[in-house]
């Protein structure tokens, strides 16, 4: 596996011309064609390029907003297959399933190939000039512009154009985002999002931090993680201690896994400081305070995890330092959610974790690249502002509020409310087919980009605080729609530019495309990119790109040495409404996410790890509830919460706590794709308006449902394997070993 | 076709040792002269003016000048026109020949030039230019024109090249059953291998 | 003819196999130099599934829809069983550990049960010690499938890529061109990616040196984020692979290993179905968990 240096421009030149044609040969099903076959010679090739041997293109992955370093595998000029990137200090040459399905985004058969107007397909000069028209004489305040993440030159060329139109209303929206955890972490350590080091700590205790599934970097933790296990670190193996209600990926990892009661997991971090207290651990007296009431006999009640459990829980966490506590998506759907990740985030200041398994991550040196994140009450201020009928020209990037918005929101008709609605979106997906004019979008293998992720990974071996990163992302192939006949897709900074030009004709009538744009900034910037001014240009643009990471010196964060507690108490658990006796914990699956990649087959292919179902949604119940409510695996039940209700089919489950039932988010789409379409029910809808008191975001684990049984049996399609799921062990098949029984340390 | 290739394989397996199985019935791999059929190319490409010997007129270029990928590549590949420039660009004196003309011509249109496949194999078996030449021509020191020849005749003669060799698997096979000597000073012998998965994948 | 090599390669292991514990053969009776083999760490493995979706990614796999999904045709070469803990005899699985996960993937036997069945030999060993399948000798018969005691094979019921349409346009140009794409009447299965390992022993042959770890990845091994997956030349010391089978005295030539024999061992290596005598080439280590910790 070789990096070229070459010249860009030059590689896409000679696809143009040969590849198109090869394309069509060589996975064919077909036989022997004497003479009929043609094989079709390049026109120019530059010399790297070996007819039947792959080259690789390092790019930046664009499924999730962790920012993984790949490189995709070219062959003939199509890209085939993406690999990890070796050097990455996020990904270290691995990759997620998700990751692996972005061949399939870009190749997807049900793309957007060009601009759309009321659902006419138009040139991008016409579409670009109604969109003109539409913004002239509209004032400032009433452009909208919806994105999700964003970072790198096209967060910087957005701000651009928001300040050019003059509106300040950009809305950040991600459905599913740490956004509270980003609170709890300010307060508690001095920065949104510190370097959590699972790999050196000795025990992790994880209060519903999916980290090996859905949550926030997935396949860097997976690297900590694997670190983490190996009994040949001089911590020795590390224990994991997952602590949630419904066990996600990483609570079926877990070496002890309890299934608390949803919504106490703030009163257990407070039982455990306070036992932690009582055996002799100096704990600051503002915490101590906070922590005092809560006694393990009244913890052991409010949560449901048995007293012996608190205490020796608390007795591991005393013996064996560092460890690691975190809190994730299980804590923050409440409506004290900042509370309850505060009193957990309050453990590692206890334990004397922070400075040691927390530590300080460094931001990226030009604050305008910076990512800007997403959350969810942006949402609700954007729909504010729809309702009450202030926007004339609305924007969508990246996000699709209109399926994941919930119901009570009545998102979809306020959205309506805006004069004319301008979707930049791959896929027709729900909110492009609410919009008036569409905007198609090159893939992420298409199109120029720089991403900054929010988490900051560190490279391996030395610790390296000032580590920052800048990474590249690379056409890697001809684009599938090209802009031929005023048709085809472009990128997301291509439009920014157009935009921009309609505004400002005169800063940017020098500025072709974003390449050029993009190419002229990195050499103007050499010496900040690592580079010195002797460089060679056109040496120094191929060796940023080729490697397509930018190591920068960063700014260092301090981490705060106390925490901000002032004021924190947390709500005893509440008795369940007889008429919603259920509460239900929308899940975050790895791979579906949000619902934006549903219509990638390989994903709805890739079974759920837990329940091994496919290409549908489902609830999952606990054996003692659904044998109170006579219902068995396969009933198609409805889930009916005050705001709404969906049907879907009933999967009994051990892994979830019996008061709550749980159903992955990101399936039900009405638009968007022959894969996506009518897969599953789409559970936002049936949210609860209930919001985290400190952070406004939707308090996602606070809908009260009931389920009743709605007549039919389906068979529920998984792929267990031939065990059935259990007795594994008897048979030898999938076998388990006690840590006391084998010595790990001198394995290979 | 490829039902009627894999009853035949049914037939094959079942009679255990029957004769190669690879001969397709259904288009004629053969012409009655024993050689492939002959194939109409964009440009009637004289073999013989470029690989041929100089007695014959021809130039004495080694087959991998063009075929450059053949040493490094599954694919022998069919040479960019960027390559034919290389040298056609300064022999002005043959630039009027009809065929220089149309090679000159989709070079200015900058158009890729459809050449058709002489030697095609079925999409389910995968040759490999490079170890062959790896193995003779660079190991065993054979000369280039045997190492091509065996398995595409002598193209020096040539115009447009035409399939000499018959291509099926049992033509394959009785060659990788020989022993050939494992380097050029070695008496150690050894044969292809066997596996069908070599091949076959 | 092929058939020679055939029975050949098939009948090599059971020639050298000790039918009662009698001699352990040596390697040096094997006349190749390669045996591919594979480890996977059940303890790293974190059931996420990126090495299936790798494997779809690499080798042409179709997506089969939920309809056949339910019908069991589904085409994965690579899955990931889950696995709860011991039943506590009311119908309640333990999940105090969580689940558990095994990739189960084909596991190369070398006495493979597929190979003895197939009536015209399109399984049968090769020389590096995998059992290749043969897409274009295969009739169909399935009796491989019904002898495999992993259930690791996988047949195409469908004509996927016409027919079915499982590549819809541009879809099909993320196709693999280094393997075939299958059609309707034959079986498949993992290959430990043949193509890459074939590329890497070209390379190798080429440059007149052994393979090493560094030439070549399986998909899955390339993939895999917690790097449970080990892939290499079981005959090659130096290989990682080679080296986990040593530490862990799995021996691939035995049916029961001699540390098995003793009633307590330290160690983790363990192949599924041993006793059954097919000989598999994948060396699973244990999950390890604490047991008493909280």
């Amino acid at each position: 596996m070789s990096e070229n240096n070459f010249n860009r421009r030059d590689f896409l030149k000679v696809v143009g011309m040969g590849g198109a044609a090869a394309t069509l040969s060589g996975c064919g099903w077909t036989s022997i064609q004497n003479g009929k076959e043609t094989v079709v010679s390049y026109v120019t090739l530059p010399d790297y390029v070996i007819p039947s041997v792959a080259d690789y293109f390092n790019s930046t992955c664009a499924q999730c907003d962790a920012g993984c370093n790949i490189m995709l595998r070219v062959r003939e000029g199509r890209a085939l297959k993406a690999e990890g990137n070796p050097h990455s200090p996020i990904n270290r040459g691995k990759m997620c399933g998700l990751g692996q399905a972005g061949i399939q985004a870009h190749y997807n058969p049900d793309r957007v190939t060009g601009p759309m107007l009321n659902g006419q397909a138009i040139t991008w000069d016409k579409a670009l000039q109604e969109l003109n028209n539409k913004l002239s004489g509209v004032k400032g305040e009433e452009v909208a512009f919806v994105t999700g993440v964003m970072s790198g030159h096209a967060q910087s060329l957005l701000n651009t154009y928001m300040d050019a139109v003059g509106s300040k209303n950009r809305f950040s929206y991600e459905a599913i985002s740490p956004a509270v955890l980003r609170t709890v972490n300010k307060k508690a350590y001095g920065m949104s999002m510190p370097r959590y080091r699972i790999d050196k700590a000795r025990v992790v205790v994880s209060f519903g931090a999916d980290f090996l599934g859905a949550w926030v970097s997935p396949v860097y933790f997976s690297q900590l993680y694997a670190k983490f296990r190996k009994g040949t670190r001089p911590e020795g193996r590390g224990v994991l201690v997952q602590i949630e209600p419904k066990m996600t990926v990483t609570g079926a990892n877990a070496d002890r896994w309890i299934g608390i009661r949803p919504g106490t997991e703030g009163i257990l971090a407070l039982g455990l400081i306070n036992a932690l207290g009582a055996s002799g651990v100096s704990i600051p007296a503002d915490i101590a305070a906070v922590a005092h009431d809560y006694t393990p006999e009244r913890v052991g009640t409010d949560t449901g995890v048995p007293f012996d459990r608190i205490t020796k829980l608390a007795a591991l966490l005393k013996e064996r330092t560092p460890s690691l506590v975190l809190a994730g998506d299980a804590v923050e759907g409440y409506s004290y959610g900042t509370e309850n990740g505060m009193a957990i985030a309050m453990l590692n200041h206890v334990l004397g974790n922070v400075g040691k398994t927390v530590e300080a991550a460094a931001a990226v040196p030009f604050t305008q690249f910076a990512p800007v994140v997403g959350n969810r009450s942006s949402l609700n201020a954007l729909n504010d502002g729809l309702a009450a009928g202030k926007y004339k020209v609305v924007f969508t990037y990246a996000a699709n509020p209109v399926h994941t918005a919930p119901a009570s929101l009545n998102f979809s008709k306020n959205f309506m409310k805006a004069g004319f609605k301008v979707a930049l979106a791959q896929y027709m997906d729900e909110t492009a087919k609410a919009a008036d004019l569409v905007l198609p979008l090159d893939s992420a293998m298409e199109d120029w980009a720089t991403v900054v992720p929010e988490y900051m990974a560190a490279p391996e071996g030395a610790y390296s605080e000032g580590y920052a990163q800048m990474s590249f992302r690379q056409p890697t192939m001809e684009k599938l729609y090209p802009n031929t006949d005023g048709s085809g897709t472009r990128s997301v900074c291509d439009i920014l530019l157009a935009l921009l030009k309609q505004r400002k004709p005169d800063a940017y009538k020098d500025v072709n495309d974003f390449y050029s744009y993009l190419h002229a900034d990195v050499l103007k910037n050499k010496v900040a990119l690592g580079g010195t001014a002797a460089d060679d240009n056109d040496a120094f643009w191929n060796d940023t790109i080729s490697k397509g990471i930018v190591p920068l010196k960063g700014i260092s964060g301090k981490l705060a040495s106390r925490p901000v507690v002032a004021g924190l108490s947390l709500p005893s658990p509440v008795t369940p409404d007889a008429s919603y006796p259920l509460r239900l914990i929308p899940h975050v699956s790895a791979s579906i996410r949000d619902g934006r990649n549903a219509n990638e087959p390989w994903l709805q292919e890739s079974p759920d790890p837990l329940t091994t179902i496919v290409w549908d949604s489902w609830v999952e119940i606990h054996p003692k509830t659904a044998e109170k409510l006579g219902i068995v695996e396969g009933d198609i039940v409805e889930i009916t919460s005050r705001s709404g209700s969906i049907k879907t089919q009933a999967y009994i489950f051990p892994g979830i706590h019996p008061d709550a039932v749980s159903v992955p988010v990101g399936y039900g789409h009405t638009a968007m794709g022959r894969w996506a379409k009518d897969t599953g029910a789409n559970v936002f809808g049936i949210l609860d308006p209930v919001y985290d008191k400190t952070t406004g975001e939707l308090a996602m684990n606070e809908t009260h449902v009931k389920i009743s049984k709605a007549g039919d049996r389906v068979i529920v399609v998984k792929d267990e394997g031939f065990g059935g799921g259990s007795q594994a062990g008897k048979k030898k098949i999938a076998v388990k070993v006690s840590a006391g029984k084998v010595d790990l340390s001198k394995e290979v | 076709m490829h039902f009627s290739l894999r009853l035949f394989t049914l037939l094959a397996g079942m009679m255990l040792a029957a004769a190669g199985y690879a001969a397709d019935p259904a288009p004629s791999l053969t012409t009655p002269d024993q050689l492939g059929p002959k194939i109409e190319q964009p440009i009637e490409f004289p073999h013989f003016r470029h690989a041929g010997d100089e007695k014959d007129g021809g130039m004495q270029i080694n087959c991998m000048y063009c075929h450059t990928y053949a040493r490094r590549s599954m694919v022998a590949g069919i040479p960019p026109i960027q390559k034919c420039m290389g040298c056609h660009k300064s022999i002005p004196s043959v630039q009027d020949k009809p065929r220089i003309k149309q090679l000159f011509a989709y070079w200015d249109a900058k158009k890729a030039i459809p050449w058709k496949k002489v030697h095609d194999l079925p999409d389910f078996v995968r040759f490999n230019h490079e170890r062959h030449i790896q193995r003779f021509y660079f190991q065993l020191d054979r000369p280039y024109q045997e190492v091509c020849g065996y398995c595409h005749g002598d193209v020096k003669k040539m115009t447009v090249a035409r399939r000499q060799k018959p291509l099926t698997m049992g033509w394959c096979r009785a060659c990788h059953l020989k022993d050939h000597p494992l380097s050029k000073d070695s008496k150690e012998i050894g044969h292809g291998p066997n596996d069908c998965f070599t091949c076959h994948k | 003819m092929a058939i020679d090599n055939l029975l050949y390669h098939w009948g090599k292991f059971r020639h050298n196999h000790p039918v009662e514990d009698h001699d352990v053969p040596d390697w040096e009776a094997y006349p190749t130099d390669i045996k591919w083999a594979m480890t996977i760490d059940l303890d790293a493995c974190t059931g996420c599934n990126a090495c299936s979706v790798a494997c779809y990614a690499e080798n042409n796999l179709p997506v089969v829809g939920k309809d056949k999904f339910s019908h069991g045709q589904v085409m994965h070469w690579m899955r990931i069983e889950r696995y709860w803990g011991e039943d506590n005899g009311v119908g309640d699985f333990s999940v105090d550990q969580g689940a558990q996960f095994l990739p189960m993937l084909c596991q190369q036997c070398e006495a493979a049960p597929c190979e003895t069945v197939c009536p015209v030999g399109a399984t049968n060993h090769t020389e590096d010690g995998l059992n290749s399948q043969i897409y274009n000798r295969c009739i169909g018969s399935r009796y491989c499938s019904a002898n495999c005691p992993y259930k690791v094979r996988y047949f195409n019921w469908y004509n996927y890529p016409e027919q079915e349409n499982a590549w819809p346009s541009p879809l099909e140009q993320q196709l693999n061109p280094d393997l075939t794409v299958r059609t309707k009447g034959v079986m498949e299965k993992c290959t430990f990616c043949k193509q890459r390992t074939y590329v890497a022993r070209n390379n190798a042959k080429t440059e007149g040196r052994r393979v090493t770890d560094e030439d070549v990845q399986t998909a899955c091994q390339q993939a895999c984020p917690a790097g449970a997956i080990t892939f290499g030349d079981l005959h090659n010391a130096d290989s990682r692979v080679a080296k986990q089978w040593a530490e862990q005295q799995v021996d691939i030539t035995k049916e029961i290993q001699d540390k098995d024999k003793e009633a307590s061992t330290d160690l983790r290596g363990y192949r599924v179905f041993e006793w059954l005598r097919p000989y598999p080439s994948i060396m699973y280590l244990e999950r390890v968990r604490e047991d008493k910790v909280v």
